[in-house]
């Protein structure tokens, strides 16, 4: 049976005349016929284009529907996509062109079909895919498939530098860098606003005092933090550190801390009896003393002016120093998320002199407003003393420099990270930016605030780091 | 790094088919674009948007903004509002998605949570039962606007104190509430108490403090 006698079979089949086995010798004549021969051979050709058409059309749209994207990219960033026509299933598709990438720094590669280049522009683009599928003929118009690209700016270049408010009530200078000799050992310092606070003309929120008493070799240094969400906390960080400095003025310029000193003593000699205790005793009543005294400062304030004590939220650490013939003694309080670390002098051991109150979110930490703090149980914990012969660095940070150079609390505990910031410091860095630790050093106050302008995605906060060495 | 997980929960129920639908998608695509031209969103926001309608549906999961694509939102022309069921889908993510801090990790900020309706739960008694759960997630802001007269702003009310009700959920207006959803997102990355609620910036005078 041929082809036309089997689809005129069909035909009449479908159209409920069918085909008796008696007349099938009467079909084979029909199909015979040239006129009705070649009519089915013309039916059959225009079924095959009908259906081809709606093939190719069907696939199209199939193809255009198909949601399809490629990443994002970020101005300044080296950028790679592929358009895998494997992958998408697109193996009949042939690609004429890809348009859109004009002026972005980004070319595309038909051969390979990946995008590549790092993107010298930013904004949401259209790029349009033309292609052709394989059974179609060359004329034919080419299809295009949308794209959406989008490519972020550069974070880098979007922070603004605004300056502060200079007439603000509570207004401190931006950035600040210093020198002080203690004794036989130096203080360096910085303390920075962050580009956070920088971008929108804002204050810096850190601040750090110091004082340092020939008369009876002791020195304090104190830094906090305030706290971004609070108004007044630039304010709130300068009353701290300065009462703490104030506190102890009148003691440390007169008689000194004589049976602090006496403990300190025998404690390194390991004398007396009960030394420990009674020494924790005097470290409590001291520093505690000053912290509630800070405390206390705050509180004034805020009932002076009429502001809610939050506002002025700060951290607080602080330390005292003090070299004896037996060697230095290092003692500590602090609140909040700041950082106070004791390297030994060959740089082989690092103590954290202090617990951080770190919450289970970011910025959830405690601050010297708040009263609690002064009922907890854990009061104690905020204290610590060292009595060692001699040390390389004593620093003091706040979360600006902690976070970004040792990110967990973890870290600080591990002697490797304080040698990492030690080569950090002496130029390891990817902008080779140094800070000479050294006496003679006029410049290191510069080179120090320079480092701290160091780059870290995610970490603006305000800087602040005092190294004593 | 420090992440500032941002939810959005838009409701995609009947009500949003046709212009208020268009609007919302156009306001959307007019945050992204204000949030990606600040340095410190591009920085640390990561953000995941969740639909409600008979359907919950995560439209994105928790993505950070330089990798965020915005998908088209889109509704079907009639249906239930299952804002507590949404709800239910958001505490599930938080309590996967949100770092909190230990000794060996940091943690994320406190999550800022969006509600966008134009109506009122139609699963009331779990939209109830969810408002304690998702209150214990410690979000450092959940705002939750109202568009249009049917939305029920006594109802958002017993989930937050932030409740903004839109005249009309036209493009302009809510342009001007994605704007200060971008501007509140902004104040969301900064140090605070560990329970404080999050300071609002002052809303435009389009949207409607409700008190």
């Amino acid at each position: 049976m041929n082809a036309t006698q089997q689809y005129l079979e069909q035909l009449f089949a479908n159209g409920n005349l069918p085909v008796t086995e008696a007349r099938n010798k009467l079909l084979q004549q029909f199909c015979q016929d040239e006129v009705n021969s070649k009519a089915v051979t013309e039916i059959l050709t225009y079924q095959n284009m009908l259906m081809d058409k709606w093939q190719l059309f069907n696939r199209i749209t199939t193809i255009q529907e198909q949601p399809f994207t490629i990443p994002n990219a970020t101005a300044g960033k080296p950028y790679e996509a592929v358009i895998d026509r494997d992958q998408q299933g697109w193996v009949d598709m042939e690609v004429i062109e890809l348009n859109g990438l004009e002026d972005t720094g980004l070319q595309y590669d038909a051969e390979t079909g990946s995008i590549t280049g790092t993107p010298t522009a930013h904004g949401d683009r259209k790029l349009v895919l033309r292609y052709r599928l394989q059974q179609e003929p060359e004329e034919a118009e080419p299809h295009e498939k949308s794209i959406p690209l989008v490519i972020n700016p550069n974070p880098r270049l979007l922070w603004k530098n605004l300056g502060s408010d200079a007439t603000d009530l509570y207004w401190k200078e931006d950035d600040i860098a210093f020198t002080a000799p203690l004794g036989g050992k130096l203080l360096v310092a910085a303390s920075k606003r962050g580009r956070s606070h920088a971008n929108t003309g804002g204050f810096r929120d850190d601040d750090i005092a110091y004082g340092h008493f020939g008369q009876t070799g002791w020195s304090v240094i104190a830094v906090a933090d305030g706290a971004g969400s609070a108004p007044l906390a630039r304010q709130g960080a300068k009353l701290a550190v300065n009462a703490v400095v104030n506190y102890f003025t009148p003691a440390l310029t007169g008689d000194g801390l004589p049976e602090l000193e006496l403990l300190l003593q025998e404690y390194n000699h390991g004398t007396g009896a009960d030394t420990q205790k009674k020494l924790n005793q005097q470290i409590y009543t001291h520093l505690g003393k000053a912290a509630l005294y800070a405390h206390k400062q705050l509180e004034a304030f805020a009932h002076t002016k009429e502001v809610a004590l939050k506002d002025l939220h700060s951290t607080l650490l602080f330390v005292l120093l003090k070299q004896f013939a037996f060697g230095y003694a290092v003692l500590s309080f602090s609140v909040g998320d700041g950082v106070i670390g004791l390297v030994n002098t060959d740089q082989t051991a690092a103590m954290l002199m202090n617990r951080l109150d770190v919450g289970e979110f970011g910025g959830g930490t405690r601050f010297i407003t708040m009263p609690e703090i002064f009922k907890n149980e854990l009061f104690y914990t905020r204290f610590g003393c060292k009595v060692v012969d001699d040390f390389s660095h004593l620093f003091l940070m706040t979360d600006g420099i902690f976070d970004p150079k040792f990110v967990t609390e973890a870290a600080l505990e591990k002697p490797e990270k304080w040698q990492e910031l030690i080569r950090d410091l002496a130029g390891e860095n990817e902008d080779g930016k140094k800070v000479e630790l050294s006496p003679d050093n006029t410049q290191v106050a510069e080179e120090l605030s320079a480092w701290m302008d160091f780059w870290s995605a995610g970490n603006h906060d305000d800087r602040t780091l005092a190294i004593v060495f | 790094m420090r992440r500032l997980p941002v939810y959005l929960l838009l409701d995609t129920s009947g009500s949003m088919f046709g212009e208020p639908i268009q609007a919302l998608n156009n306001a959307l695509s007019g945050m992204m674009n204000t949030l990606r031209m600040d340095p410190q969103a591009l920085d640390s926001l990561w953000l995941s948007i969740v639909t409600f309608d008979r359907e919950v549906k995560e439209v994105v999961p928790l993505t950070e903004l330089v990798s965020f694509q915005l998908p088209e939102i889109v509704c079907p022309q009639s249906g239930p509002t299952h804002t507590g069921q949404a709800l239910q889908l958001l505490y599930e993510k938080v309590g996967r998605e949100v770092r909190k801090g230990t000794t060996e990790q940091k943690g994320d900020w406190r999550p800022l949570l969006f509600l966008f309706t134009d109506g009122k739960p139609s699963d009331i008694q779990l939209y109830r039962e969810m408002i304690p759960k998702i209150q214990s997630l410690n979000f450092a802001a959940v705002v939750a606007c109202a568009a249009g007269h049917l939305a029920d702003d006594s109802m958002l009310k017993e989930l937050t104190q932030h409740v903004v009700h839109l005249a009309t959920a036209d493009s302009s207006t809510l342009k001007q509430f994605f704007k200060w959803v971008s501007d509140t997102i902004e104040q969301g990355n900064k140090s605070m108490g560990t329970v404080e609620s999050l300071t609002l910036p002052a809303p435009p005078a389009e949207l409607n403090l409700v008190i």
